[in-house]
């Protein structure tokens, strides 16, 4: 995986299209709240199956990132992005882009938990039936397997009919990549996925994601250094709404190129 | 720091300084007390008022007093049945108009509207809560009844008139005062209010739950449906039925178009009573001590109790919407 990493780096300079290794490429993004300039001119490349770590200190920008990237952001007036975010081939922040595909294609995980008020299963299947047809057979079939992809199944599989919200909080956020990955999204943005949760179920969601990575590309914006360095195959670090720096992991963790990035990791601030 | 200085200085003031008052505190206890025993002092004497004074209708007619529907001041025969289906069946044609145009204006300020018009509309959805009865009443007899007679009724009978159920719906002469004119009045009168409610529960879903449904594709139309609506189910029926309780007591406007006929029948179109304006209508022409005057007291409590009952229903609704509300957060 760590290939995909150096790529990146390498293309960062040349900017040769390794096309078919990109799930997602960043060009030139600005994004304003109103009139605050939220992120400068961003460029970056997001490799196909692999995990990408987002950092830095709060308000440098990493979810307004992330809001961008499945266009989120349109629901608020008000928010504007400029340049490009290429996915399949196509330009996702151009007019005209169909959002709700877009949306099931990239797919998002909250900080908080966010079961709807409904049953287990009708978590699962409310994605799937909003864009496909299924037997009932067929969905109960897709319930089962998102489920055991998220290791759920078997702390579940007797209440299924009850309702999501009374699950514990590790369970729900579980609950709620289990209903993200049973759309067969290509990419899942993660929002701090586990700053609500007690450490076991953090290690829980983080084992998932290194299984996860063999399908999804996965971005991730986090708060915590060790889990960046944990998962993450590439790691961007944002400050005050510029990228400062990415690079594969390993290195992003021992040798900086700059003296931010270096002051932040190892503490001084953030 | 600050503090650690500042206290020595403030305790010194506090603690010697003023002795307890004596008077003052006790007096205004007993104000602010005398305020809140005195709402329940006058509901409870007009609960007494309207039970006693209705009670030789009672005792004259017994239960009948509910199911008759005579209404006969010459022969002395009174019943309430008559207006008690006026005021349920226009309360409930209002909510069937008032329901749909609530719900799709707090849906379209809730996540549709840019901000701008969304506070210009909210703005004028409130002012119309605030346009006295009697203004709607007036309106109403002279724009909405001539537009019933001469076009809704005609065209609905253009219409409909041949198919068997809906035409008796339709039936009788345009004379465009009756139980359809009046919902309609009602509905826009409490239209406002349960578009307050309705707009205020949706607006309560956390905006992380709406996102994720956005998140996996849905469209707004989806998100309400399959997660806002479920969401806040109790908070809407609350809101409905707020309104409902407003739609049965209101008197003005409706006593302006609904016809005064103690009638009972299939056709919205027909003239009918609600026990409001009944009341309104007839008190004038109440000799005290006549047991006209004690069956209209009694319609009173009646309509008392159903206000009652539906107030309470809506609260226990709302309550319960928003503690569930809470649990979820």
């Amino acid at each position: 995986m760590s290939e995909h990493g150096v790529n990146s780096t390498l293309s960062e300079g040349a900017k040769t299209a390794t096309a078919p290794e990109l799930a997602l490429q960043v060009k030139n993004l600005d994004f304003y709240y109103g009139k605050t300039h939220a992120l400068h001119n961003i460029s970056l490349d997001f490799p196909l199956r692999s995990v990408t770590g987002m950092i830095g200190p709060s308000g440098c920008g990493k979810s307004t990132l992330l809001r961008v990237l499945n266009r989120m952001y349109d629901l608020y007036p008000g928010q504007k992005a400029t340049g490009e975010v290429i996915f399949d081939g196509q330009n996702i922040l151009a007019p005209g882009v169909d959002l709700n595909l877009l949306r099931s294609r990239i797919g998002m995980v909250f900080q908080k938990p966010t079961p709807f008020p409904m049953s287990i299963y009708d978590n699962i299947a409310f994605g799937i039936r909003l864009h496909e047809r299924v037997s009932s057979s067929e969905m109960d079939g897709r319930v089962e397997d998102a489920l055991r992809r998220v290791a759920l199944w078997s702390e579940v599989k007797d209440r299924l009919k009850s309702n999501a919200t009374a699950m514990s909080g590790g369970q729900q956020q579980r609950l709620c990549i289990a209903r993200t990955i049973a759309t067969h999204p290509e990419v899942i943005l993660l929002d701090e996925p586990t700053s609500a949760l007690d450490p076991v179920s953090t290690a829980r969601i983080e084992e998932l994601l290194d299984e996860l990575k063999a399908e999804f590309t996965i971005i991730m914006v986090t708060h915590n250094m060790q889990q960046a360095a944990r998962c993450a195959d590439q790691v961007a670090f944002f400050y005050l709404g510029d990228l400062v720096e990415i690079d594969n992991t390993d290195r992003m963790f021992t040798t900086p190129r700059e003296r931010r990035t270096q002051d932040y990791i190892t503490g001084r601030f953030g | 720091m600050d503090v650690s200085t500042q206290q020595p200085v403030q305790s010194a003031v506090l603690k010697p300084g003023r002795p307890k008052t004596l008077t003052g505190d006790p007096f205004f206890r007993g104000l602010v007390l005398s305020a809140g025993v005195g709402v329940l002092l006058i509901l409870g004497a007009v609960i007494v008022v309207m039970v006693v004074g209705g009670m030789p209708a009672f005792g004259q007619f017994g239960p009948g007093f509910l199911i008759s529907k005579v209404w006969n001041p010459v022969t002395q025969h009174f019943g309430a049945a008559a207006p008690v289906f006026g005021t349920i069946a226009s309360s409930v044609l209002a909510l069937l108009i008032a329901v749909p145009l609530s719900f799709g204006t707090a849906f379209w300020l809730t996540t549709l509207a840019p901000p701008a018009a969304s506070s210009v509309i909210g703005m004028a959805v409130q002012l119309l809560a605030a346009v006295p009865s009697i203004i709607f009443g007036m309106w109403g007899f002279f724009v909405l009844v001539p537009l019933v007679a001469h076009y809704v009724q005609p065209a609905a009978k253009a219409l409909f008139g041949h198919v068997p159920v809906v035409s008796v719906l339709i039936s009788g002469p345009p004379f465009g005062t009756g139980l359809f004119t009046a919902a309609v009045i009602l509905a826009i009168m409490i239209m406002p209010s349960i578009t307050a409610v309705m707009r205020d529960v949706f607006a309560s879903i956390p905006s992380v739950l709406r996102e994720s449904a956005y998140g996996l594709g849905a469209t707004r139309w989806e998100v309400m449906r399959r997660v806002v609506l479920p969401w806040s189910r109790q908070g809407v029926v609350g809101g409905i039925v707020l309104g409902m309780g407003r739609a049965m007591g209101e008197t003005m406007a409706v006593t302006f178009v609904i016809g005064d006929s103690n009638h009972i029948g299939w056709s919205i179109f027909a003239p009918a009573n609600t026990i409001a304006s009944l009341i309104a209508l007839e008190f004038p022409e109440s000799p005290a001590g006549s047991l006209k005057l004690a069956s209209l007291m009694a319609l009173g409590a009646i309509l008392m109790a159903i206000s009652f009952v539906t107030l309470w229903c809506s609260r226990m609704l709302l309550a319960r919407g928003q503690n569930s509300t809470g649990k979820r957060s």
